[in-house]
């Protein structure tokens, strides 16, 4: 396993002081895994993945991105550190253009260096190239997560995290999102991923990590959790899959 | 009827227009209405007053008008300065306030109560400072010019509309061509989504504050001149400025002028029809229609 | 001289517990309810000119007069500000919270006029005078009199809170709270929280409106003066002073808050010069406004105050959040 990249000890964290969520997380992404983050429901994955991004308050632990201690940065400077975040929902600005929402995204970059860098994302997902001037609130849900994908990806980041980008979409586009996900990380890019699509998820991560009650319950290779039955019973809900399957 | 309702409407409406453009600006990303906007236009008005006094004081013949207007070059070097102190006040009260509350993550509610505390205070304080008597940018008197079709209008009033016009294109173009436009668009949004996206959200929340009391203190500095300057003169405009803001739906620059303007003339055909007496009355009556028909209003999105 | 002061204590109780009738009408709306009202002077006003219209003498330069008990005047305040209240709520309550605090500071303002404007039914700036007053045949006895208006005040203070207090622990008050901590809760349980959240405003501008009266006939004259926008502001700092959502710190406040003004008032007439009392008048009304806010701040329960809409509020507000 090549060094660290992003790494979590201790953390705690939740919307309210006295009511964690997350309860001491001692966690660890090498550069260049592509780590599934699963678990049940109310596991705390998705309160995880939001405090790392700097969306729910920390209240102890500490975090690190490429060995800086990044705990108490605010979320746009992380941004700016490298670490690009896709939340499940309302990831796009809606009233705003495409070319808007990528151009937020550029606006950490020099000037000059910014149309470059549009055209750059313009050339890796074409679909979004077609009409710059729609609104984002006005494509369709797989568009959307593209764009959503696209903006984090702007500043060229070591690390991005999503949060279930396969849900609520048909499972044509689940497959075309988690082709996009390998193809990323084949790029060079550590990708975090939290999922209920379980098996879609294994079928490309490099390591998987289970989450139950805000800690860390299970962590293996996927072959290994995709076959243990209990592990599968327990906390994955395979037994569940097919109801679990988005529509 | 006299058409010169038409021209006292427009100019009424440019005052109420700016103002709720600073209205619709702050309520949209930082998400409270808030009531001591009125005093923001009360200060700037009563700041230009304090600084082209001492202006004045420097150099007689900064006093000396500027044909054709009532005013000497004092004014409007002082409102420049005007803009920035009550940009900098907007900033001292949300530090010391409603940045407290923000960081707690309390209820809307709390923010608009608050914003009632302070409006209060800010009002009294200026009360104190320069007592409630009417003061007065120029003792000059101006003749109406005929403009044609039954209008007048004096040079003032004129340059007024003017400077509405430029400030409400530079907002505009401001919020659609600029990388701060773009981020405040953003906030008002989604802030949470904003902030993961690289933008800086206390930075827009300050650009926005300064934003709206540079306009206040523009529309209070005209209010001023039109009639006269009083410590009231921005509580008098609040409703007004509510109901452009809404009219003109929540978030929206254009939307928020052209709200100020059909209120403006509103008021003035109420004032020709019923009497002035009930002049305050019109945007209440408008108010509840907005809210009974069309509660996002004119350009608001629909939630 | 004793005697003096006993009544003077009196007229002062008399008139703190008038404000604390308001309060408690606040108390509903806010406390239990968390609705916000900016123009609690108009909802006053009204029932304070639909009594004196009800309850005066006719009088030939203006509408009414008619002369009924008075007892029909405060009957007909409450119910005239209940009507007021449960328009302005029906109209802007399903929106969101701030709209129903315009709407309420557009009545405030629209009152005035009207209380300025339509003098044959108001009276105009001079407003309203020789309004009977309870007890008038005691008048001749100063002590007597302060002492039976300061009964009539408490009598209707404490009818008022032990109203309530029943009220927040019968089922409506129940289905109230519920709304308060859980909406999507309450929802589910078929309890439709805009009918109760109206009901609880109209409710609470109701008992405005019997202030209103009850003060106006203390006191014998309304003019438009007497209503404005500081009245508001005077009645949530009683209010936030003594602690929301708690009936006994809305009464303590409105005494304490009312003690204070009326201490400061004297201070400043009798060491201010004359000249300078507007002034300093002024700088009142700037600590009235700094003090709401730093309560805001610093002891959001009041100081009375043993539980807090705040923190409630700010759970509803965080409900929809996931995980």
């Amino acid at each position: 396993m090549t060094g660290s990249i992003l790494s979590t000890s201790g953390l705690v964290a939740g919307y309210e002081p006295d009511l964690p969520i997350v309860h001491g997380i001692d966690f660890s992404v090498a550069s260049g895994e592509l780590v599934v983050l699963l678990g049940p429901n109310g596991a705390g994955k998705s309160t995880f993945v939001k405090a790392i991004a700097g969306l729910v308050p920390i209240h102890a632990g500490t975090m690190l991105l490429n060995g800086r201690d990044i705990t108490h940065v605010a979320p746009h400077r992380k941004v700016a550190e490298g670490l690009a975040f896709v939340p499940q929902t309302e990831n796009v600005f809606a009233t705003m253009t495409i070319l808007e929402n990528l151009q937020i995204a550029v606006a950490h970059l020099a000037k000059a260096k910014r149309a470059a860098a549009i055209e750059a994302l313009f050339a890796r997902f074409p679909d979004l190239a077609a009409r710059p001037s729609r609104l984002a609130g006005a494509l369709s849900g797989g568009q959307r997560q593209m764009l959503a994908v696209a903006r984090a990806l702007a500043l060229d980041p070591p690390v991005i995290i999503l949060d279930e980008p396969s849900a609520g979409l048909s499972p044509k586009i689940v497959s075309e999102v988690f082709e996009m996900l390998k193809a990323i990380n084949a790029s060079g890019v550590t990708v975090l991923l939290v999922e209920q699509n379980v098996k879609a998820a294994l079928a490309i991560a490099s390591r998987a990590v289970i989450l139950a009650e805000g800690r860390i319950a299970h962590e293996g290779l996927p072959q290994d959790l995709a076959s243990d039955p209990l592990v599968g019973k327990i906390y994955l809900g395979t037994a569940h899959d097919h109801q679990k399957a988005p529509a | 009827m006299n058409p010169q309702f038409i021209m006292d409407g427009l100019i009424a409406g440019a005052i109420i227009g700016l103002g709720a453009v600073g209205v619709t600006l702050t309520y949209s990303i930082l998400r409270f209405s808030n009531f001591a906007h009125g005093e923001l236009l009360s200060w700037g008005a009563y700041l230009a007053l304090a600084v082209a006094g001492a202006l004045g004081t420097l150099s007689a013949g900064l006093t000396k008008p500027i044909a054709p207007f009532s005013f000497g070059w004092a004014l409007p070097l002082a409102a420049v300065i005007a803009i920035g102190l009550t940009g900098l006040l907007a900033l001292a009260v949300d530090a010391l306030l409603f940045s407290s509350f923000r960081r707690r993550g309390s209820a809307i509610i709390i923010m608009v109560m608050a914003s009632f505390g302070a409006s209060l205070a800010l009002r009294s304080l200026l009360e104190f400072l320069f007592t409630s008597r009417p003061a007065y940018f120029t003792k000059a008197l101006q003749i109406a010019m005929k403009l044609g079709g039954g209008l007048r209008a004096t040079p003032d009033q004129l340059l007024m509309l003017g400077v509405t016009l430029v400030s409400v294109v530079t907002v505009h173009l401001l919020m659609t061509r600029t990388d701060i436009g773009r981020a405040m668009r953003a906030v008002s949004e989604n802030p949470a989504l904003a902030s993961i996206a690289g933008i800086d959200v206390r930075r827009v929340i300050r650009t926005t504050w300064f934003l709206g009391a540079a306009l206040a203190c523009v529309a209070g500095i005209m209010s001023g001149l039109l009639i006269q300057i009083r410590p009231y003169i921005g509580h008098d405009l609040l409703l007004p400025l509510f109901a452009a803001a809404i009219l003109g739906g929540i978030g929206s620059v254009p939307g928020a002028m052209l709200a100020g303007l059909i209120i403006g003339l509103c008021e003035a055909l109420a004032v020709q029809a019923v009497g002035a007496e009930w002049r305050a009355a019109v945007s209440f009556v408008i108010l509840i229609a907005v809210l009974l028909v069309r509660p996002r209003g004119l350009f608001g999105k629909a939630s | 001289m004793t005697l003096d002061i006993l009544a003077y204590a009196a007229f002062f109780l008399s008139m703190a517990l008038t404000y604390a009738i308001i309060c408690l009408g606040l108390n509903v709306q806010w406390g239990m309810t968390g609705l916000f009202n900016v123009g609690i002077a108009a909802f006053v006003a009204v029932g304070a000119y639909t009594s004196a219209l009800l309850t005066t003498p006719p009088s030939p330069d203006r509408f009414g007069g008619f002369d009924l008990p008075i007892f029909v005047g405060w009957l007909g305040a409450a119910i005239t500000s209940g009507l007021l209240s449960w328009a302005v709520g029906a109209l802007t309550i399903r929106l969101r919270s701030d709209y129903l605090a315009i709407a309420t500071f557009g009545i405030a303002v629209t009152v005035q006029l009207c209380m300025l404007n339509l003098q044959p039914i108001t009276g105009g700036a001079f407003g309203i005078g020789f309004i009977p007053r309870p007890f008038a045949g005691l008048q001749e006895n100063a002590l007597l009199f302060s002492l039976a208006n300061f009964g009539v005040m408490a009598l209707v203070v404490l009818a008022l809170y032990l109203g309530l207090e029943h009220l927040a622990k019968s089922p409506w008050g129940r289905v109230l709270r519920a709304i308060r901590e859980d909406e999507m809760a309450a929802q589910a349980l078929g309890k439709r929280p805009i009918r109760f959240r109206l009901q609880a405003f109209s409710l609470g501008g109701a008992i405005m409106g019997l202030a209103g009266a009850a003060q106006a006939h203390f006191i014998g004259f309304i003019a438009p003066d007497n209503y404005m926008p500081i009245l508001t502001f005077q009645v949530w700092a009683m209010l936030i002073v003594g602690g929301s959502g708690n009936n006994r710190g809305a009464i303590a406040g409105a005494v304490l808050v009312w003690g204070l003004w009326a201490l400061s008032a004297a201070a400043v007439s009798s060491f201010v010069p004359a000249e300078q009392q507007a002034r300093a008048a002024s700088l009142q009304i700037v600590a009235i406004g700094v003090g709401l806010c730093l309560m805001l701040l610093w002891r959001p329960r009041g100081l009375f105050g043993e539980v807090s809409p705040l923190t409630r509020l700010k759970s509803l507000r965080r409900a929809p959040s996931k995980e």
